[in-house]
């Protein structure tokens, strides 16, 4: 199917040219001969993800609490050592919102809401929310989405100021916009699915007890889904009773892990110090 | 300690089972949406009563009512909107929640200024190997789960998107 692109792109060419100053030379150099679109590099794909990380705190900025925030950086860091990207640059933040959701944008960054943060009771819980997200950008679930959603050469374009880290202007600024939009879309089911599995997984690799994830999504399946906290997470990803099916099938080989640690007591610990956040 | 819930709802038909283990004997088939006590919870396995005592395992139930009362609703929450937040950041309470609804991330501004402090927050991989030392947190060598069978094949892709290019 992709080989369409080779046919429609010098068509498509003028218009964009036209809307932002598009390097018809660059935009050749990132299709490859066999119609493909090449590899996002990885310092492009921390650009596009910073921009979009930009924006998701354009809409909700961080809890102002150092130490809630260095907790959260000091497991999420642990976690995602577990992972082949543990050399990424990995960014972790609470985001100042009742909403309950958790996000991870292209190249490291992950969020969590201080709203879904406060229904956790465990450490492992984060651990497993955390390494959910940071099965997102193992897998580059967004970065694939954004390309299949941007026009190609716009998508090229902006790829190409990217790797310039040139970030102000009209094509990349399209892309980083497509981009945060699609948190308000979601991703495939399939892709949750597969970051729960990968969860589930990095959790029992940091040593923690790997059911906090299927805990969390126990948590959240008895909640009130007309609950307006809910409607962004329950739009955007498959229910929660049904990830819970889907990981109960394959979650037996972790059983002799579940005795890991849980770190209730550190995690209560830590949240209950900062009363403010918990307004 | 584990379980702040006291019921539980099964997810689908459950095996109630004698014993924390999946050859132990089977007491009972739970229905579908069963209502159980939540006793406590153990490895994989809550041990629950329905007329009598057994386990089943962890992700067969939704974990009901005890647990609902853990945290606010974000209804509830609305009175409290703004009392965590600085004075600077020129929100009150007549906004509400300034949250994440689908507009908002669509009408959403790059804010560079939260981004240098999300970067600035980072942690030397170091140090959070010592926070997880401390806890006495063993890293494991484990593979990946596979794919379930059933899944349909990945990368289908949306042809359309790219009839636009024209």
């Amino acid at each position: 199917m992709r080989r369409v692109i080779i046919v429609l792109l010098p068509l498509g060419v003028p218009i964009q040219a036209q809307a932002f100053q598009l390097d018809i030379g660059k935009v050749k150099d990132l299709v490859t001969h066999a119609g493909q679109l090449r590899d996002v590099s990885e310092k492009e794909e921390v650009e596009i993800g910073s921009g979009i990380s930009s924006n998701l705190l354009g809409a909700a900025p961080l809890v102002p609490d150092a130490n809630v925030q260095k907790y959260v950086n000091l497991i999420g860091s642990w976690v995602a050592q577990q992972s082949e990207r543990s050399n990424l640059e990995w960014h972790f933040g609470v985001l100042d919102t009742n909403d309950v959701n958790a996000f991870a944008t292209p190249g490291g960054y992950v969020f969590i809401t201080k709203g879904l943060l406060l229904k956790m009771q465990t450490e492992a819980e984060l651990a497993g929310v955390l390494g959910h997200e940071i099965g997102h950008v193992l897998k580059k679930h967004h970065l694939k989405a954004i390309e299949k959603n941007a026009q190609v050469g716009l998508f090229a374009d902006a790829l190409s100021i990217a790797a310039q880290s040139g970030k102000n202007t009209a094509a990349f600024t399209k892309v980083v916009g497509i981009g945060t939009e699609l948190y308000a879309r979601g991703l495939d089911k399939e892709d949750e699915f597969e970051a729960d599995r990968i969860g589930v997984v990095l959790a029992a690799r940091a040593g923690y007890d790997p059911y906090g994830l299927p805990l969390v999504l126990q948590t959240l399946a008895n909640l009130n889904p007309q609950d307006s906290s809910l409607a962004l997470m329950f739009k955007t990803h498959p229910a929660p009773t049904a990830r819970l099916e889907a990981l109960g099938k394959e979650m037996t080989v972790l059983d002799r892990y579940a005795a890991q640690p849980e770190l209730a007591t550190r995690f209560v610990k830590t949240l209950d110090s900062k009363q403010e956040i918990k307004k | 300690m584990a379980c702040a819930a006291d019921y539980g709802y099964t997810l689908t038909s459950t095996e109630l089972k004698d014993a924390p283990f999946t050859d132990a004997k089977t007491l009972a088939t739970l229905p579908e949406q069963t209502k159980v006590e939540i006793i406590l919870r153990q490895g994989a396995w809550w041990q629950v009563k329905k007329e009598q005592t057994g386990w089943v395992r962890l992700l067969s139930l939704r974990v009901g009512e005890g647990k609902a009362a853990v945290g606010d609703s974000g209804l509830k929450s609305l009175v409290n909107v703004g009392l965590g937040r600085g004075a600077d950041t020129g929100l009150t309470i007549a906004t509400g929640v300034r949250g994440l609804s689908d507009a908002d991330l669509k009408n959403a501004h790059p804010n560079p200024r939260e981004l240098q402090k999300l970067r600035n927050m980072a942690v030397p991989p170091a140090e959070a190997q010592k926070f997880a030392s401390n806890a006495k947190l063993n890293a494991q060598q484990i593979n990946y789960l596979p794919e379930p069978a059933a899944t349909p094949a990945a990368g289908s892709g949306n042809p359309a998107m790219f009839g636009g290019g024209r």
